[in-house]
């Protein structure tokens, strides 16, 4: 479109404007993609450096870069630090909590998705109270009622802790999904002669399925995030990666031990959300985390 | 459309699991909040109903306490929908380049709050890059205390960073939701931008800046782990005093009275934000 007329005198009105619009456009795009690299990238970047800062040669201000780049700091953390267990404690506690929210949800999230029940909105409500209610509240008093029942410094009170977190997020995706799919093709179905477990099987499974991907990826990562109700119900019996994380920026902030921690614990929960975005349509993540 | 309600009692047996699991968990724990802070069902000592523990509300140290909260509820809260506003209008219409960019502002979403905490933390401590850019630029003379500092400046840039994407959601959903009719409508009338702004964008998409604004307002004010890490010495936040008088001073009653706080002020933002949606919902049919 470049050089179809070399006289820009002729050119007219409309197209200068059209011109002089896009450049505007082009310029604030690069403005807006620029200072995001600079809002996101700076401050993974320096805990990326931070993580590989060797211990025998200090980072310190008139450097611009670290001197010698190693992975001392790494193998520091797992060899004397508790993160091997808290590992194996986040990553066993969250698919069990995925599961425990998967089971809770389903029936419920089938009745708000396709009946037209009285109460329905009261329900949504009510569904969304763990994500809105402060969660210290929530802790420090939920931890009075577990420990009346034995279940603090249980590692099944944490399970049970962290699916009370999850679950709102697998309700409220599943319910969409159920919602989504259209009553024709179940009425179809019914008129061809098909049960209720024919249904299931080819209708509400396949269609649900990826609702349910998405579903129990946000309960997985907010499980892996949870902080407050493991601090109080499971520490210091069971530490998770946040628990970790936290006492290393509390009173004695350790900068490199904090940056290989926080890398641990935010590469699968990225790289998790990035491909269940990818496979599926940003309907999800607003309808699990926006419109309320 | 006439939709027909369905009464029947197993959708309610169907939907006991999920919604009776919230209940029951969620539901035992503000019932044992406001029990304990009249002083029921203690934790020490003997239980017996009293109001004495909510003497607590005159101290000094609480009144501090919500105060600072309170600012960081409203300034993060604020803060947050000046950077995703701009944003938002700049992503309403698609183009190229804008695929890219809105998966880049997405990416802090993906990133818990403690880690969020850090990587902020770690820019903008005493020796951090921050300090040091600014001080090679020669803008100051001094590194400046951005972390535990006494305002609680630290809390709030955290906080912006990491709900940015959250807010953003939000408001740009409404603001998609913006017929251009109406736009090209006002434009024809000649209107200009800043006039489109206001009487158009904004008031069109007040619900979604509602929302996101209290939503935003809860966090930050209930927030625990962020002012912990970066807020100043004193005064803690509401939820970091609470659970120090609880745990560090096993005072359970009155750190539930704190609980209550924390809980009342969340409902009644909830409340604030269902009338002000029907107001605003009202004055736009």
């Amino acid at each position: 479109m470049k050089g179809s007329s070399s006289l820009i005198d002729t050119t007219p009105l409309h197209v200068r404007e059209a011109r002089r619009r896009r450049l505007i456009y082009v310029l604030l795009t690069a403005f807006f993609v620029i200072t995001q690299i600079i809002w996101v990238g700076v401050p993974v970047l320096m805990a990326v450096l931070w993580s590989l800062v060797d211990p025998q040669h200090p980072w310190s201000f008139p450097q611009l870069f670290p001197e010698k780049l190693s992975w001392a700091q790494w193998a520091y953390v797992f060899k004397y630090t508790n993160i091997e267990r808290a590992l194996k404690t986040s990553y066993s506690v969250a698919p069990l909590a995925v599961l425990l929210s998967f089971l809770l949800s389903l029936p419920t999230a089938y009745v708000l998705g396709r009946k037209n029940i009285p109460g329905k909105k009261v329900f949504m409500l009510v569904v969304l109270l763990p994500i809105i209610m402060p969660g210290m509240v929530v802790a420090l008093f939920l931890s009075r009622v577990f420990a009346a029942f034995h279940l603090t410094q249980s590692f099944f009170g944490l399970v049970l802790a962290h699916t009370l977190m999850g679950i709102p997020y697998m309700i409220r995706v599943l319910t969409t999904s159920f919602e989504s799919i259209p009553q024709d093709i179940i009425d179809a179905a019914e008129n061809l002669g098909a049960n209720t477990f024919v249904k299931i099987k080819d209708i509400f499974l396949p269609m649900v399925r990826p609702g349910l991907l998405a579903g129990m990826v946000f309960a997985f990562t907010t499980s892996i995030e949870e902080f407050n109700l493991t601090f109080v119900i499971g520490t210091p019996t069971f530490e998770t990666i946040p628990t970790i994380l936290y006492s290393f920026l509390g009173y004695n902030f350790i900068r490199t031990n904090a940056s290989v921690v926080a890398l641990i614990m935010m590469t699968p929960n990225i790289v998790l959300l990035f491909i269940v975005e990818r496979i599926l349509k940003a309907d999800y993540l607003s309808a699990s985390l926006g419109k309320v | 459309m006439d939709q027909k309600k369905d009464v029947s009692m197993i959708h309610y047996l169907m939907i006991l699991p999920g919604v009776g699991f919230i209940v029951l968990f969620l539901g035992s724990s503000i019932f044992i909040t406001v029990a304990q802070s009249f002083g029921l069902f203690s934790v020490t000592g003997t239980s017996r109903f009293t109001f004495a523990n909510w003497k607590t509300l005159w101290e000094r140290e609480t009144i501090d306490s919500v105060v600072f909260s309170l600012k960081m509820g409203v300034l993060s809260s604020i803060g947050t929908l000046l950077f995703a506003f701009p944003v938002g209008l700049f992503l309403r219409k698609g183009g190229a380049g804008k695929r890219f960019l809105a998966s880049l502002i997405k990416i802090p979403l993906f990133i818990p709050a403690l880690v969020a905490a850090f990587l902020i933390l770690n820019i903008i401590s005493y020796h951090g890059i921050v300090n040091e850019v600014l001080l090679a630029v020669r803008l100051i003379k001094s590194p400046l205390r951005m972390l535990n500092d006494k305002f609680g400046w630290g809390v709030v840039a955290i906080q912006i960073w990491k709900n940015l994407p959250f807010v953003l959601l939000i408001v740009s959903a409404s603001l998609a939701s913006i017929r251009d009719d109406i736009i090209n409508a006002a434009r024809n009338l000649g209107a200009n931008n800043w006039a489109i702004l206001f009487r158009i964008y904004i008031p069109l998409a007040m619900p979604g800046i509602l929302v996101s604004m209290i939503l935003m307002f809860i966090k930050a004010f209930g927030d625990f782990p962020i002012t912990s890490v970066a807020g100043p010495t004193y005064p803690p936040s509401i939820a970091l005093r609470m659970r120090n008088t609880a745990t560090l001073f096993q005072e359970w009653d009155k750190a539930a009275v704190m609980g209550v706080i924390i809980i009342v002020t969340t409902l009644f933002m909830t409340w604030l934000y269902s009338r002000l949606a029907q107001v605003v919902e009202g004055g736009n049919p």
